[in-house]
């Protein structure tokens, strides 16, 4: 049933930050016909009993995102340990190493003096 | 000027039986226009005009509750009576809200056939919150310490209450000649009863005397003041000097609407007020 | 949201075992997903008329929000009808996506709820008289409707998995708070207990019908499908049957009693036995024909149509601003 004038408002995305330290974070989308109504009703509809640092409120036909066809291609190798602590596992050992044999060292010192 | 600078607690307070009079008289007021305005407020629930709306409508009225609570609670810290019983055992002649806020939101009742109108929600939210925000930054000069640091906590949630009132008025003001024409007319209904938010009641001398607050004619200009400033950026006309209803509130005058409200209020409450609900 | 332009090489029914496969393998769908018409209209159904249902749930309650009887419950009743229109607003936003691609949007809802097209829950065409009604909707209205939710959580479709964790989070808080309401009175005056035990004997059967009719072995073509795309894993009956479990017993301890003297374990099938209810009944409550059907569908119709030029009015203010 479509009426003379309809009011198919806009679809906005929410993003909100829990404190200073947080990053932002989505949380849903609202109908609004505007930005600044939108802003005033994300909270309540979203973060009725989270913290709340702060607000964002984005209307979604001004997001840019990957097709579901894209998105696979995010996938990668598991080729990657140069980039990541595990890439690096043997370090610990190897500072021990070199302590106890210092320390082995010193004691042979001191016991031949 | 003030006969008492500074009163720290309710046992200090309890010293003077002038000074707790006109504490009370005063908390009385605080609390029964935000019980009062919550309790419309509530009575919107499911019937604004946008879903997301409704659930952000519904947060002032709990927040404005909340505050009423505190101020109940301060009373019953008083020794006046439980909490639960001042806020629902009191006929409408000892409420001493203003009449503003009692005014029905619309004709029809909330459960049946309510033709609500969101012009003068809006306006009436927006004019008592504005001087509710004059208020309770006036409070943070009390004489009654307890009260300064209530006030406090509630200015920060209330000043996010204006935010949202602002962009509501601001929107309809510019919006269709139809919206237009009924805040208009909102504003003119408002107006008939506003000028009685900031009177003291009958005993505004000693609540003025004892330091609890600024004086009436302080609260008003500095709210008119505001509300001027406020309808002019939204380019509304002033529409002059508000006016008082025929019965004063704050004299426990009240009209039929606070009748039916404190009837409802309090219906399930008083079919036993000693048992635990 | 803009992405670039989808490639499309495959046939319908390449797409179709695609889909299927990612259902096996127990992935999600999301809103821009490729989906059969099929599993979208099956979603459509059942999210609409999920959403629909939390808003004009909040009506039966919203008759005891000014009438609460301490301050406490009061802001609790409030904050919990506000729940359900926020759930109402999530659920809505989640089916308005999935119509976007068919050209409805939520005023096509509306319309559809007045025109009683998109149906709601049997329990909110119910009458609520007594402040004990507010209790036994949250305690086991809600508590009926944890029950179905909670079942899927782990929804195919994404969106909707996401929306249901927000509510489930909140519907914890709505059973406490009919529980400690239904508890008082328990606990309480002769008055306050017959006050409860008539609000449960009322609640019985639309309790029973909510999870809707009993298989009886026929799983209905709707019911296969849902169960096939994983948007729900159980049946009617075996949803209520949790719900006895866990209700049952609690309403015995308190004393109270079931408009039912047949209702018990059996311990041999391990399955409650209870009288039906009046099925034929629970068809005409869902068309609109309940004792307060008409009633609460006027307050949002009319609620909805007065308030049109508010809606028009800050649409119009949003074009000016650019």
């Amino acid at each position: 049933m479509s009426t003379e004038t309809r009011n198919d408002f806009f679809i906005y995305e929410v993003f909100s930050q829990k404190n200073v330290t947080a990053s932002f974070a989505h949380q849903f989308s609202l109908l609004a016909p505007n930005k600044e109504v939108a802003l005033t009703m994300a909270r309540e509809n979203f973060l009725r009993r989270e913290p709340c640092f702060n607000l964002w409120v984005v209307k979604r036909d001004d997001i840019f995102g990957l097709t579901p066809e894209e998105r696979p291609f995010l996938e990668r190798l598991d080729n990657k340990s140069y980039r990541e602590t595990k890439g690096y596992g043997d370090l610990q050992s190897r500072w021990r190493q070199h302590k106890e044999r210092y320390e082995d060292q010193q004691k042979q010192a001191k016991s031949g003096s | 000027m003030a006969d008492m600078v500074r009163v720290e607690t309710v046992e200090q307070a309890k010293q003077n039986q002038e000074y707790v009079q006109a504490l009370a008289d005063l908390l009385f007021q605080l609390a029964d226009d935000d019980f009062i305005l919550a309790y419309r407020g509530s009575e919107w629930l499911g019937l604004a005009p946008h879903i997301e709306e409704d659930v952000a409508f519904s947060s002032m009225s709990q927040d404005m509750m909340g505050h009423a609570v505190m101020f109940y609670e301060m009373l019953e810290a008083l020794g006046l009576g439980k909490a639960d019983d001042i806020a629902q055992l009191r006929e409408a002649k000892d409420f001493r809200n203003a009449i503003l806020v009692e005014r029905k939101n619309g004709a029809g009742d909330y459960n049946d056939n309510p033709h609500y109108d969101w012009a003068y929600a809006i306006v009436r939210s927006y004019v008592y919150g504005l001087h509710k925000q004059v208020r309770l930054e006036a409070l943070l000069q009390s004489s009654y310490v307890p009260l300064a640091q209530v006030s406090r906590k509630m200015l920060t949630e209330h000043r996010y209450h204006l935010m949202h009132w602002q962009v509501w008025l601001n929107q309809l003001a510019n919006s269709t000649p139809d919206a237009r024409h009924k805040l208009e007319a909102a504003i003119s209904l408002v107006w008939e009863d506003a000028g009685e938010l900031s009177d003291l009641g009958p005993n505004a001398e000693q609540i003025v005397r004892y330091g609890l607050i600024a004086g009436e004619e302080l609260l008003r200009q500095k709210w008119l003041n505001e509300t001027k400033e406020i309808f002019k950026k939204a380019g509304l006309n002033w529409p002059g000097e508000p006016g008082a209803a025929s019965e004063r509130g704050r004299a426990g005058e009240h009209t039929v609407d606070l009748e039916q409200a404190v009837a409802t209020l309090s219906e399930v409450y008083r079919i036993d007020p000693a048992a635990s609900w | 949201m803009q992405t670039q332009m989808e490639r499309s090489d495959l046939t319908e029914n390449e797409k179709m075992e695609a889909f299927l496969a990612r259902i096996d393998r127990g992935e999600k769908i999301e809103a821009d997903d490729w989906m059969p018409d099929d599993y979208r209209n099956q979603l459509i159904k059942l999210i609409s008329m999920h959403g629909i249902s939390e808003i004009m749930g909040a009506l039966p309650e919203k008759e005891w929000v000014p009438k609460a009887p301490t301050l406490r419950r009061k802001l609790a009743i409030m904050a919990k009808v506000q729940d359900e229109m926020g759930h109402g607003q999530l659920l809505l936003r989640v089916a308005e996506d999935l119509m976007a691609p068919l050209g409805k949007t939520r005023e096509d809802l509306m319309d559809d709820l007045f025109t009683g097209k998109l149906k709601f829950h049997n329990v909110f065409h119910m009458e609520a008289p007594t402040w004990a009604d507010a209790g036994v909707i949250g305690w086991l209205v809600d508590g009926a409707a944890i029950i179905t939710q909670t079942m899927s959580l782990d929804s195919s479709y994404a969106p909707y998995a996401r929306a249901l964790h927000r509510i489930c989070a909140e519907e914890k808080f709505h059973a406490q708070h009919g529980e400690s309401i239904v508890l008082d009175l328990a606990e309480g005056t002769e008055g306050q207990r017959q006050m409860l035990q008539e609000s449960i004997t009322r609640w019985w059967p639309s309790l029973l019908m909510f999870f809707g009719p009993p298989e009886n072995g026929n799983v209905t073509s709707n019911q296969a499908a849902n169960m096939r795309y994983k948007i729900r894993t159980q049946t009617n009956e075996e949803l209520r049957q949790a719900f006895l479990t866990k209700y049952v017993p609690r309403i015995f301890h308190l004393g109270f009693t079931l408009p039912d003297d047949t209702i018990h374990f059996d311990e041999a099938n391990q399955k409650w036995v209870y009288q039906q209810p009046d099925w034929e009944a629970f068809k005409q409550i869902v068309k609109g024909n309940g004792p307060r059907s008409a009633h609460r569908l006027n307050l949002r119709e009319t609620s909805y149509e007065e308030s049109k030029w508010v809606r028009d009015a800050i649409m119009s203010f949003g074009r000016q601003a650019g």
